[in-house]
């Protein structure tokens, strides 16, 4: 042991603190060999022991006894104890009311606001009636409506859009059943199945089949005859494509 | 009253917050000596121990529930009160140094509480004395630490709930506050000596 290691344990030592008996050998036996840190042990002894007398003088203090009396006679005015448990106890009681009571709230408004009753109310607003969704399932079509179709899709460009536009569900690209797509279908606006160009209307009428939801460019309107906005030209729509048992694409709607 | 006595803190404290009355006078009877000594050795005022012991107390009355047993004693939970009700008082005297200020310890260092030579017979009533005045001297943190570890015989980890701190840092500041007394204690003369001799140490390597 040196200077500097007998220095980081000689108050330890002097104050009779547990210590590796290893380490308290080599710090006694590097005292007896260095007169400087024997001084410096000296001194934390006698400091110690400055300090033990002091402690054992004021051992015996204790506070007065008249504190104990004011202490007691506030007890007894309980002016100064909180009932704690009562009063903890009622604010939970108050917070959980107020929690139920926004919970009921929140569940009536959001009801309200999804009520299917505003979908007719919205087509009368429009001044005609809203056109039934087509089925997704469209073996049932016939091909002069398919036909009529193609050449005329169902949406009217001139309808003014809704004022406030309709929330639209986020949607996985692949609709698992017909189902859920036609529910999906009344939350939204969407042209007619429009046979694609190398397949015959014809070939609609199978049954069975896919639709896939997609986004095209916007671009890809025009190829179906229909108008593109052309200040969003570079925007993509979405779409529903038909795919038949298959495999193939056999028809393709837009969906706004 | 005697069955009080059998209860240990946590229960008392307990009793006490549901109004029990002789829980509350149990439990200061056990406790209102350490929190008295703490509070007047770290202000040397038995006007501010006495305000603070009462102060300690109304406060376990109101806020007792606040105490959580898994972070400690009792009676540390207390001296930790008491300690925050001290430095309190005394900045609001003008006791205090300014806390964590660091840049004053050296010229405390320097400073020699006495012209006789304590160390030479710290049996007398004297030096008791001036150990206490060299304890008062100390700058906060480390008079903390002194004061619950060498005068109150608190352990390094209660000393450590006490202050909030890590038991390294009370290790740290008891050194460096044991440090500070001595050099306070040691007589002026060797007080010139100082710079030699911490030299002189600082060269022996046997």
């Amino acid at each position: 042991m040196n200077c500097q290691r007998f220095e980081t344990v000689v108050s330890e030592l002097a104050r009779g603190q547990m210590m590796a008996a290893e380490q308290r050998t080599e710090a006694l036996a590097h005292s007896d060999a260095c007169d400087d840190c024997a001084a410096r042990l000296g001194d934390e002894q006698m400091l110690t022991l400055g300090l033990q007398s002091l402690a054992a003088e004021l051992e015996s203090l204790e506070a007065p006894r008249e504190i104990e009396a004011k202490l007691l006679a506030a007890f007894r005015a309980r002016d100064v104890v909180v009932p704690i448990k009562k009063g903890s106890s009622s604010r939970y009681w108050l917070a959980a009311i107020a929690a139920m009571l926004l919970i009921a709230i929140s569940v009536v408004v959001f009801r309200w606001s999804n009520r299917p009753a505003d979908e007719p109310r919205q087509a009368t607003q429009n001044g005609r009636q809203e056109q039934p969704q087509p089925k997704q399932d469209v073996s049932n079509k016939s091909n002069d409506q398919l036909a009529q179709n193609a050449e005329k899709p169902s949406v009217d460009d001139s309808l003014p859009q809704p004022s406030k536009p309709k929330r639209i569900r986020p949607v996985s690209l692949r609709r698992p059943n017909n189902a859920a797509v036609a529910n999906h279908a009344t939350k939204e606006i969407a042209t007619d199945f429009i046979p694609l160009s190398y397949m015959s209307a014809v070939s609609l009428q199978q049954e069975g089949g896919q639709i896939i939801r997609v986004q095209v460019p916007r671009s890809a309107l025009a190829n179906f005859g229909l108008p593109v906005n052309m200040d969003r030209y570079n925007e993509k729509v979405k779409a529903d494509v038909l795919y038949g048992v298959d495999g193939m694409a056999r028809a393709i709607r837009f969906v706004q | 009253m005697k069955l009080k006595s059998d209860v240990n803190d946590n229960d008392l404290l307990r009793l006490m917050l549901a109004g029990d009355e002789d829980a509350l006078s149990a439990l200061y009877r056990r406790r209102q000596g350490s929190v008295y000594r703490f509070a007047l050795q770290m202000s040397g005022s038995r006007s501010i121990a006495e305000d603070v012991t009462q102060e300690v107390f109304l406060f376990l009355m109101r806020e007792g529930h606040v105490f959580d047993d898994s972070k400690g004693t009792v009676g540390a939970f207390l001296l930790g009160v008491a300690r925050v009700h001290v430095r309190r008082r005394l900045r609001a005297e003008h006791r205090l140094e300014p806390l964590g200020d660091d840049s004053d310890d050296e010229d405390l260092f320097m400073q020699s509480a006495t012209d006789v030579c304590p160390l030479e017979d710290l049996t007398r009533a004297e030096t008791i004395e001036s150990v206490r005045k060299a304890v008062l001297s100390l700058p906060p943190k480390y008079r903390e630490v002194v004061v619950l570890c060498e005068l109150q015989d608190v352990s390094y980890g209660e000393t450590a709930e006490i202050l909030g701190c890590a038991i390294g840092t009370v290790r740290s500041r008891l050194h460096r506050g044991r440090a500070l007394l001595l050099a306070k204690l040691r007589p002026a003369e060797e007080v010139e000596e100082t710079g030699a001799a911490t030299v002189k140490s600082a060269r022996c390597f046997a």
